[in-house]
């Protein structure tokens, strides 16, 4: 019932918006003095970043030197999609969606003080530590595990439930993973790309990633916010502040390739991480003609 | 729970930084390239071309260091207009999106100067270059209104009268009756004392042209004028960039799977090596930065970027002119079609071939009497030449190291403009945007207190 009125309300709201002749929408203010200031830092961890990778012991001549991919291990640049006219329509209804209600409203959210917005990002982001927990548990790789329990820790305690980023401050970094990760860890490849209804671009291998990291979430149900009669509002803050958090605007490209682009670099950055994490193993030669994802 | 998929968009559809936009763009070509057997090696090093020298190509592709940046305001408002013009022709299925032009306004609460901000080629009108001169302008009192490229998709759908990008005083003629409209639709208590014009690379040329435009029909009273490293022929500069793509890149596809290649294993070699996953977009471009290295690579890093640019206005133009040459007018592609053989063939397609095949043919039918060369003529900043010569309201700032420009070109642009030049020494095409004497300048400028002198 809920989500049929939620169709109507969004096929009158694609329907109304696209053929206004003006408007005009307020965006949150652009704060260039604080933006400069964080790319100077940037600028200067950045360099810290590259000559620690140049120097870091992996790199060293020896017997435990990390052999270095070569352009032939380069997959295709081709990405592999099956399901392209599917995804396309897909892709053109989460645009439309994106366009009418899902960014209006993350405006209007925008509007609440930044304390509230970044104590409910800081909230999100301490529960997504449950998954990263018991993925790295998965993925037998105890001392990363020990890192988000520790952060999981302190946040839910010292950071009142997860409204404030304490572990951080104590310079645990969030490094999130997810089920995803565990299947590529096992040797899995990202599959053929898919497009998600609202959710966006994905592949056949983070689509079963999410939905596991869901059911883990759902089993565990934490202070019951997974299965309740609030689980719903829950979800769309969620969703909102998900949608806050990222800059992607669909066609600010306005370029009929965008569907193209985003799928390129979607696909070729998880390949890109793949290949980060199978450091360890000899590189593959790949049949460069396949396509990549396949 | 949504999780973090939109994340992992497009890193090139709104980035801070010049260099991210490179690269974003660079791997967003690749996008389509087909698997065509290598046709020679590609060279590793530079020195790259003689367009340009090291200096100049690192600081087009990176920008001005954040430290040398002009000060900014804590706080600049933003709003979207998206305005439907009443000329605008029936939008092209293939182009659904782009139905309503959409333009970025930053208002102040009190009554000012209004400064309008094109541009460059190909490019929208909230670059992270516009963002930098909106951020200056707002902070120096005026109400800052930045429009998209003509030669952007998103106008040359929603406010071309033609449909076929590239012609100087056609789009100059666009983009004033689309700031007319715009002008006459913001909020009523936006109280508006003067308007200037700027524009950076392509739209610096657009900006004085507009005020031309505007000195003869007067409906906007446009004050001053200036332009940030213009293009003084728009097909000299273009034809540079095409050389600068076929030398460093190569013809067209396999050309660009190569580069493609060369950077994807440098990238993932960089993470092996740090033996990390990439946290974020954010960080993954961070990494992307310290993998272009050479002149070469930088070199192609600003010629695909242009490419891009031009693939975006030959479909266009191919479509909206009838031509046929990547497009069957009689059967477009449908918005559920892949674009990805389209996009192969307007790779390898050099600005030349746009010209040739859909520019001229389109323009030679509409005017009469024209002839190529006569189209190529009606292109160059000199058919202002004797008012920027003579108007005291019109200003350049411009790099002598700037790539777009040759050297009679360059010459050309101090002559005419005499006093009201400034020129940079370094900066290549665009590098030094956004620091502190260009901003300086450029403010000086607006307000008629710049004198050559002061440099």
């Amino acid at each position: 019932m809920r989500v049929a009125l939620c169709i109507c309300v969004a096929a009158w709201a694609l329907n109304g918006c696209a053929s206004q002749q003006l408007s005009i929408r307020s965006l949150p203010p652009e704060t260039p003095a604080a933006d400069n200031a964080a790319a100077i830092k940037n600028a200067a961890a950045l360099a810290a970043v590259a000559t620690a990778a140049s120097q870091s012991p992996a790199a060293e001549e020896g017997d435990h030197a990390v052999i270095p991919l070569t352009t032939a291990d380069a997959p295709s640049m081709y990405s592999y999609d099956p399901w392209e006219r599917l995804n396309r329509f897909t892709y053109r209804f989460n645009a439309r969606f994106d366009e009418t209600i899902f960014l209006p409203v993350t405006y209007g959210y925008g509007r609440l003080p930044g304390a509230i917005r970044s104590g409910v990002h800081n909230f999100f982001t301490n529960l997504d530590e449950v998954k990263t927990i018991i993925n790295y548990a998965v993925q037998l790789q105890p001392t990363a595990g020990v890192h988000s329990l520790g952060r999981f820790v302190i946040n839910s305690t010292l950071g009142i439930g997860g409204l404030f980023d304490v572990a951080t401050k104590f310079h645990l970094d969030s490094e999130p993973t997810g089920f995803s990760m565990t299947l590529s860890r096992w040797g899995l490849h990202p599959g053929p790309y898919l497009v998600l209804p609202l959710l966006g671009p994905s592949t056949l291998r983070d689509s079963v990633g999410l939905l596991a990291d869901f059911g883990v979430a759902y089993e565990v149900n934490i202070a019951h916010l997974y299965r309740g009669e609030k689980t719903w509002a829950f979800g769309v803050v969620d969703a909102v502040d998900q949608r806050a958090n990222t800059s992607f605007r669909y066609y600010a490209t306005a370029s009929p390739f965008e569907y193209e682009t985003v799928r390129f670099l979607y696909v070729h950055r998880e390949l890109i991480e793949d290949d980060a994490l199978h450091v360890k193993h000899h590189p593959k030669v790949r049949d460069v003609g396949t396509p990549a994802g396949k | 729970m949504a999780s973090g998929l939109y994340a992992a968009g497009c890193p090139g559809i709104r980035v801070k930084y010049p260099v991210a936009l490179a690269l974003a763009a660079l791997l967003c070509a690749a996008t389509s390239a087909s698997g065509a057997q290598p046709d020679g090696a590609l060279s590793e090093t530079g020195p790259a071309n003689g367009l340009a020298d090291s200096a100049a190509l690192r600081a087009t592709v990176f920008g001005p260091a954040p430290q040398d940046i002009a000060p900014l305001p804590d706080s600049v408002p933003l709003e979207e207009i998206n305005i439907a013009l009443p000329w605008v022709r029936t939008v092209p299925d293939l182009f659904w999106f782009d139905r309503r032009l959409r333009v970025w306004f930053s208002a102040q609460d009190k009554p000012a100067p209004l400064a309008i901000v094109i541009s460059g080629i190909g490019s929208d009108g909230n670059t992270s270059k516009l963002s930098i001169l909106r951020a200056a302008l707002y902070g120096a009192g005026y109400h800052v209104l930045t429009m998209p490229s003509p030669t952007f998709p998103d106008f040359i759908v929603s406010a071309s009268s033609t449909g076929v990008a590239g012609d100087l005083q056609q789009d100059s003629r666009d983009l004033y009756a689309a700031m007319q409209e715009i002008i006459a639709h913001l909020p009523r208590r936006v109280r508006i004392t003067d308007i200037d014009i700027l524009g950076y690379s392509l739209g610096g040329a657009h900006a004085a042209v507009v005020k031309s435009i505007d000195a003869a029909e007067g409906k906007l009273k446009i004050h001053r004028a200036i332009m940030i490293n213009p293009p003084v022929s728009l097909f000299n500069s273009v034809a540079r960039l095409d050389k600068l793509f076929a030398i460093n890149i190569g013809s067209a596809d396999s050309g660009v799977e190569r580069l493609y290649k060369r950077l994807y294993t440098r990238l993932a070699n960089l993470y092996r090596m740090s033996q990390r996953v990439p946290n974020d977009d954010t960080d993954l471009l961070a990494a992307a930065a310290t993998v272009l290295k050479t002149d070469a690579d930088f070199s192609a890093a600003i010629a695909l970027t242009f490419r891009i640019a031009l693939m975006n206005m030959f479909l266009a133009g191919d479509l909206y002119a009838g031509t046929g040459v990547v497009i069957d007018p009689r059967h477009p592609p449908r918005p559920g079609d892949s674009l990805e053989e389209t996009a192969r063939i307007l790779r390898g397609k050099p600005f030349a071939e746009y010209f040739a095949q859909v520019f001229a043919p389109y323009y030679l039918a509409h005017r009469p009497n024209s002839t190529p060369d006569s189209l190529k003529a009606d292109n160059r900043l000199d058919i202002i030449g004797a008012t920027l010569r003579t108007n005291p309201d019109y200003y350049a700032q411009t790099n002598s190291d700037d790539l777009i420009l040759d050297k009679p070109e360059f010459e050309w642009l101090q002559a005419t403009l005499g006093g009201r030049i400034a020129v940079y020494d370094h900066g290549g095409h665009l590098g030094n945007l956004g620091e502190r004497r260009q901003i300086s300048d450029m403010l000086d400028m607006l307000s008629g207190h710049w004198r050559q002198s002061g440099q």
